[in-house]
């Protein structure tokens, strides 16, 4: 029973999450043209690069990783290697993520950009735990999918439609210089996106040792009690 | 063990994955179909379809010369082989001579052609055995292509007239 659980673990750890996590790397750039049908792949921007660090960072503040344990001179290097590859996947991820859902050019490009820098850096600064990090980044990429895929996209919709009027009046005077894109390419994203909030589900703070979940789970609860000491005091 | 063995699989495969992400994003391919061509690229086995570029050639002959270089561009999707895209430079050369002027757009879409062409050969040189060609090499069709798009006093020459198409 144990042998299964460690495998299973194993196989979730070192196969399953980097593979979801290069996965929204893969998708997060991928657009369909909404005139030929043809891909379109978009590496991601420099900016998307700078929001992936501040959200790397984060996480360590947040605790949703711990760098410390991920990266570790007392374990063997195949699994430093291993741990450093799932981060880097994690980093390139989260750039596709937020490539996934910025628009590709014009002022609206620059418009969600400032406002995730802006939230980003502003959340630097907040309390946060590894829940309420992942909720709040749930609602963040809802809102710019929401906004990306449905309000923006809506604008090039040719054949209209209640959120096409809406868009259209929302953003009237403001010069959408946005590509259309076909349809499809909101499900890409959407797809994208749920396998990041997936990949980041399954994310551990602290990566499971084979046979010594219970020391893992007492050096997790000797930095709580002693994070409840220096509160205290 | 088991574990190890998972780990050592999983930096294999998390390796292997990234490298193909990244070649996708080097290579932009725009269908599933180009993807697949790539890959034969990549892994050295990619060849024309004969079928279209024998198709491509008899329209060649007809002077169906835009036919032609449609059947060629299919017969080579990725643009690699250098006697397909010696043909189609040659078959933008032939529509696009006048005994006048040429055209011009015609004769850049060559001249890029025959560039790649030359590009792909090895050494850079190319030479096309084809009895119903009159220009056997790139680098006569390159000049060909390169005196057609220059403006020179030489374009006034009336005797101009009477010079024949390659």
């Amino acid at each position: 029973m144990k042998n299964y659980a460690n495998r299973n673990q194993a196989l979730l750890h070192f196969i399953v999450l980097p593979t979801i996590l290069l996965t929204v790397g893969l998708l997060g750039g991928l657009r369909i043209d909404a005139q030929t049908g043809k891909f379109i792949f978009i590496a991601p921007p420099l900016v998307t690069l700078v929001l992936a660090i501040l959200l790397g960072s984060l996480f360590v503040r947040a605790g949703a990783i711990d760098l410390h344990r991920w990266l570790d001179i007392e374990q063997p290097t195949l699994t430093n290697v291993s741990h450093l590859l799932t981060l880097l996947a994690l980093f390139f991820a989260s750039a596709q993520a937020f490539n996934s859902v910025l628009p590709e050019t014009g002022l609206l490009h620059w418009m969600f950009s400032f406002f995730f820098l802006w939230t980003l850096w502003t959340n630097q600064f907040s309390a946060f735990d590894a829940r309420r990090l992942l909720k709040s980044l749930i609602v963040l990429f809802a809102t710019a999918f929401v906004l990306k895929h449905l309000v923006v996209a809506g604008l090039n919709a040719p054949e209209g439609g209640w959120i096409r009027k809406l868009a259209s009046t929302l953003l009237q005077g403001i010069a959408i210089d946005v590509p259309a894109f076909a349809p499809i390419t909101g499900y890409v994203s959407f797809f994208a996106l749920a396998l990041y909030v997936l990949g980041l589900l399954l994310l551990t703070p602290v990566p499971v040792r084979p046979d010594s979940s219970a020391v893992n789970n007492l050096a997790v609860r000797e930095d709580a009690l002693a994070e409840l000491d220096q509160s205290a005091e | 063990m088991q574990r190890k063995f998972i780990q050592i699989a999983g930096l294999i495969w998390t390796l292997v994955y990234a490298s193909i992400i990244v070649w996708i994003y080097a290579t932009v391919p725009r269908s599933f179909k180009e993807v697949a061509t790539n890959t034969q690229i990549a892994a050295g086995i990619y060849e024309i379809n004969q079928e279209r570029f024998n198709n491509g050639l008899t329209l060649f002959r007809r002077d169906q010369f835009r036919a032609a270089r449609d059947e060629w561009a299919g017969a080579d999707p990725a643009q690699r082989d250098p006697r397909t895209q010696f043909y189609i430079a040659y078959a933008c050369y032939r529509e696009g001579w006048g005994r006048v002027y040429d055209d011009d757009a015609l004769f850049k879409q060559g001249l890029e052609t025959v560039n790649r062409a030359i590009s792909l050969a090895p050494n850079g040189t190319l030479v096309v055995d084809d009895p119903n060609l009159q220009m056997h090499t790139a680098a006569e069709l390159k000049t060909e292509l390169e005196e057609g798009t220059e403006t020179s006093w030489n374009d006034l020459n009336p005797v101009k007239l009477f010079r024949k198409r390659k």
